[in-house]
């Protein structure tokens, strides 16, 4: 389908924006210099009706029609000023965003500082993808927004052009800035693929399936939530009595090793082969047994937690692609 | 973008500002119209706020066209102001039944505000402006809850708003005297009969007794040099010249003035400032002259009447000559208008006349007998005579005899016609009060008069008013000072104290100003404020240079006090003391990095520089008592910030 001269217009502001503005770092104070600012559709009727109220006055020589437009037309002036003020001088202090499995969605948290004297409102942040996220900043106060972003396919993913925009005063004006953050997503395969797990390495196990016969770990204790934990290891009684997020930890006594290797797939094609292995890798970590995996070419020890876990799904999401 | 719902403190703002501005729209929307309103405006807040459905598409589809049905029946058209506006306020009630969305909101607002520009079309009296800027303001406040963000107070709308109103008044005036205006409209909608109090087309004595009970000015006067003598302020409205016995009416201007005048004597130049009237009748101070009314058509009754509706406010600038003179004969059609009487009416003012006609020698013995007639007859001046039967002139001149000057006049120029002098009926103002403040004279509806006026062979038309002979002091230049009806006003309301006559006159001074240079600001006034900016040099770039540097400026203001609003606040007394100290370290020691809290700050200078840090260090903790505990004493505050003074100054 060709593109409508709309969308190539689109392209070539964004072509053009991006050059212009460059990698942003942060932290990061937004500037009257990149701040874009449009009549919303709201605002063009408005613009309409004024120019008929104008054309009214004139036409019947009547001051105080002619007074009331010009009033309007200074109130929307000076709203078209207000909203570009909702923008200039708020500053973006933190980005970061969670890896996560292909498929589902991650987010992307946004740490957004108002230091000016009045509250900052109507303000939104959306993607390409995802809709507007709505806000508003109180005067001197900070905020974390939350962004969704995912994306299908595994792999090393940019983040793409942010766009945090503002309607305030009045919804007639539109002010927008174009945010490139030096963000990189780490999308891992999908956990997906029906194979048993590979048997526990042997001498380890048949010691450890004589000690533990029923295979349930033991309670270890808790730890503080870290971004990747699974939402299902999170201590959610104890959070709902007020502490902060937890994360339950189980004992590794009932652990067993376990080699996860590509080269034991040849059935399948590469991705169902790397979904497989990451499906391991959290049945692994989910058990708490440790697991090392082996891809060709790429060796990662044996191991377990978090960290591990991250780093073997990590290895997996970059699986043949070009060093970054 | 705008699918969601409006806020309901923004939906009950857009409300208020509705009604108050269908109120403004009030007197000439159809009657139905407010109720209407009023109801749709109730309903929406019951159903919307109670969670209910509103009704469904068809149902308000039926509602438009059932609308437009009723505007059609009330006006016959669905052109005109009145007819628009209550199309709008119709229309604006039926999208009340569906309003949800934003968008839907801004709709409600836009016509909002297009029902206020048809009240400033239709009304522009001094006192209506705060109520205008009250439903501009509520409007404005409207607008800003709906800019999608989470829902504010109805006071910090309000405030909002009316911080953005004021920034945006120095652009309005700006353009207001500078944007090129037009010399006259180039689009006319049918103008609406609206009842304009004033002097009318005819009289039954007895009609002029309702102007009298109304002060609202009638025109406004600015002499160039010396003011009239008080006897000769006669303002010439519409002449009355046929007579059915009972009710004087005017003889239609068609021709041009077939008969001319003569301009002798002083002659007094003039500003007129004509309020708007339903006679179309330019009223000017005797006599004026048609050069100076090109447009107007002088009729041969020496009337400027108007081409056009006199709808709006109007200023002419005309020459007076009391002493003017018909310069020709009377033409024989004139003499016989002037001379018809009905046939069997009044049979006993004309066995009257013609008692007094044969007595008389000629014509002036007999006006002076029928004027010592009045004098002598026991008349009696009132404006709230008897109603008068069929006969009226017989009823006030043998029965009656109370009335005021449109009885005394109707009765002179009947006895006068029968006694074959032609004569007529003029209507207008007589007299005006001297404004001292504004420098010009008012004459109000409660001015208006009835005169007469008689021709006599070789000296024309000459005037003469019966009413001075009946009610001398109605005349007299004492009362007129005062302007003001007699008998409401004359004798107590006045007499009480002057402040209330001086509060009176700056109002009128006030209103004076707003219709002069306010509401009739056009092409002509445009004209002569470039002509000032040049220096009467007049050019239209002068308005343009105006124009452009009066935006820059504002525009420039605008910025730079909404960036004051929008730049960091000043740190608070604590920060400032703590930074003095951040200042000293950097120069004597190590900077502290931007995101360093101070307790850490001290510990990392406590490895580098432990005297420092040994000083320091009971300053950071009740920087951080002080910050993030508990409100204290502001004693506390005030000790840390001299601690933090003295720690300054200590040698390093």
């Amino acid at each position: 389908m060709p593109a409508s001269p709309l969308d190539r217009l689109a392209r070539r502001v964004e072509r053009w924006a991006r050059k212009r503005q460059g990698l942003d770092a942060l932290p990061l104070v937004l500037r009257s210099r990149r701040l874009y600012i449009l009549p919303t559709r709201a605002g063009l009727v408005f613009a309409l009706l004024l120019f008929v109220m104008l054309v009214a006055g004139l036409n019947y020589t009547n001051s105080l029609a002619l007074l009331l437009t010009f009033t309007l037309a200074g109130f929307v002036l000076v709203g078209m000023h207000e909203c570009q003020r909702t923008l200039q001088g708020l500053e973006l202090v933190q980005a970061q965003a969670a890896d996560h499995d292909a498929g589902t969605v991650g987010t992307l948290e946004l740490r957004l500082a108002n230091a000016a004297r009045s509250a900052r409102r109507a303000l939104s942040v959306s993607t390409a993808q995802q809709p507007a996220t709505r806000f508003d900043i109180d005067a001197g106060a900070q905020l974390t927004v939350y962004v969704v972003c995912g994306s299908r396919h595994r792999g090393r993913h940019r983040l793409g052009r942010l766009e945090l925009a503002s309607t305030a005063p009045f919804g007639l004006f539109r002010c927008w800035t174009w945010l490139y953050l030096p963000i990189d997503v780490i999308v891992y395969p999908q956990p997906l693929g029906s194979r048993a797990l590979p048997q526990a390495s042997e001498g380890r196990a048949s010691q450890q399936s004589a000690t533990n016969a029923a295979g349930e770990d033991e309670w270890a204790g808790l730890r503080a939530y870290q971004l990747g934990d699974s939402p299902r290891s999170i201590a959610w009684k104890v959070w709902a009595r007020g502490a902060p997020l937890m994360v339950g930890q189980y004992a590794g006594t009932g652990g067993s090793d376990h080699l996860l290797s590509f080269a034991g797939l040849e059935s399948l094609d590469l991705e169902a082969r790397l979904s497989q292995l990451s499906n391991w890798v959290n049945a692994c970590a989910r058990l708490d047994a440790a697991c090392a995996l082996r891809l060709p070419g790429v060796e990662l020890p044996l191991g377990r937690g978090a960290e591990h876990r991250a780093a073997l799904l990590r290895a997996l999401a970059l699986y043949g692609a070009a060093p970054p | 973008m705008n699918e969601e719902r409006a806020g309901r403190i923004s939906s009950a703002m857009a409300i208020a500002a509705l009604l108050g501005t269908a109120a403004m729209n009030g007197h000439h929307l159809a009657w139905w119209c407010l109720p209407l309103l009023v109801l749709a405006s109730a309903l929406h807040l019951r159903l919307v706020f109670r969670g209910h459905a509103l009704p469904n598409r068809l149902a308000r589809v039926g509602l438009a066209v059932l609308l437009t049905a009723g505007v059609l029946l009330s006006f016959r058209t669905l052109n005109g102001v009145a007819a628009g506006a209550t199309l709008l306020a119709a229309m604006t009630a039926a999208k009340l039944f569906e309003a949800r969305s934003i968008r839907d909101w801004y709709v409600i607002c836009g016509a909002t505000l297009f029902l206020l520009l048809a009240a400033c079309l239709d009304r522009q009296q001094i006192w209506r402006l705060p109520l205008y800027a009250m439903c501009l303001w509520l409007s404005a406040a409207a607008l800003r809850g709906l800019s999608g963000g989470a829902a504010l107070p109805a006071a910090t709308l309000l405030r909002e708003s009316a911080r953005q109103l004021l920034f945006a008044l120095p652009l309005a005036v700006v353009l207001f005297l500078c944007f090129p205006r037009l010399p006259g409209a180039f689009w006319a909608l049918p103008g609406d009969d609206a009842a304009i109090t004033g002097l009318g087309d005819e009289m039954s004595p007895g009609s002029i007794a309702r102007l009298t009970e109304s002060d609202e000015p009638a025109l406004r006067a600015r002499f160039a040099a010396a003011l009239p003598p008080v006897k000769e302020r006669y303002w010439r409205g519409p002449v009355l010249r046929n007579f059915d016995g009972f009710t004087w009416r005017r003889q239609r201007p068609e021709a041009a003035a077939t008969q001319a005048l003569a301009y002798v004597g002083t002659a007094y130049r003039y500003t007129l400032t004509l309020e708007p009237n339903s006679h179309g009748t330019i009223v000017a101070l005797e006599m004026a002259r048609p050069a100076d009314a090109p447009l107007a058509l002088f009729t041969d009754d020496f009337q400027l009447v108007s081409r056009r509706p006199l709808t709006q406010i109007q200023t002419y600038q005309l020459s007076a000559y009391p002493q003017a003179r018909a310069a020709a004969a009377l033409t024989e059609s004139a003499r016989r208008l002037d001379l018809a009487l009905p046939a069997e009416r009044n049979p006993r003012a004309r066995q009257l006349a013609q008692q007094l006609r044969v007595a008389s020698i000629d014509d002036s013995a007999f006006i002076a007998r029928v004027l010592e007639f009045l004098r002598r007859g026991g008349f009696e001046y009132t404006l709230t005579p008897q109603r008068l039967q069929r006969d009226s002139i017989d009823d006030l001149l043998f029965n009656t005899r109370q009335g005021f000057c449109g009885h005394y006049a109707s009765a002179f120029v009947d006895l006068m016609r029968a006694g074959g002098v032609p004569a007529r009926v003029v209507t207008g103002y007589q007299g005006g009060e001297w404004n001292p403040i504004g420098g010009y004279l008012t004459v109000r509806q409660s001015d208006a008069h009835a005169w007469a006026e008689v021709w006599l062979p070789g000296q024309g038309w000459l005037r003469a008013d019966p009413t001075a002979v009946v009610a001398p002091e109605r005349l007299s230049g004492e009362l007129l000072q005062f302007g003001y009806g007699l008998g409401r006003r004359g004798a107590g309301g006045l007499g009480s104290g002057k402040w209330l006559t001086a509060v009176l006159q700056t109002w009128d001074a006030l209103n004076a100003w707003w219709q002069d240079d306010v509401v009739g600001f056009n092409f002509s006034k445009q004209l002569k404020l470039a002509d000032w900016l040049a220096f009467g040099d007049r050019d239209w770039q002068t308005l343009a240079v105006a124009l452009g540097a009066g935006m820059t400026a504002w525009l420039l203001w605008v910025a730079w006090s909404l960036r004051r609003i929008a730049s960091a606040a000043r740190p608070d007394a604590l920060a400032r003391a703590w930074r003095r100290i951040d200042k000293h370290l950097a120069r004597t020691a190590v900077p502290r990095a931007p995101n360093e809290g101070v307790i850490a700050f001290s510990e990392r200078l406590a490895l580098t520089h432990p005297a420092a840090a040994a000083a320091m260090t009971p300053l950071a903790r009740r920087y951080a008592q002080l910050r993030f505990g508990p409100p204290g004493d502001p004693g506390a505050l005030r000790d840390f910030v001299r601690a933090a003074r003295q720690f300054c100054r200590r040698k390093s």
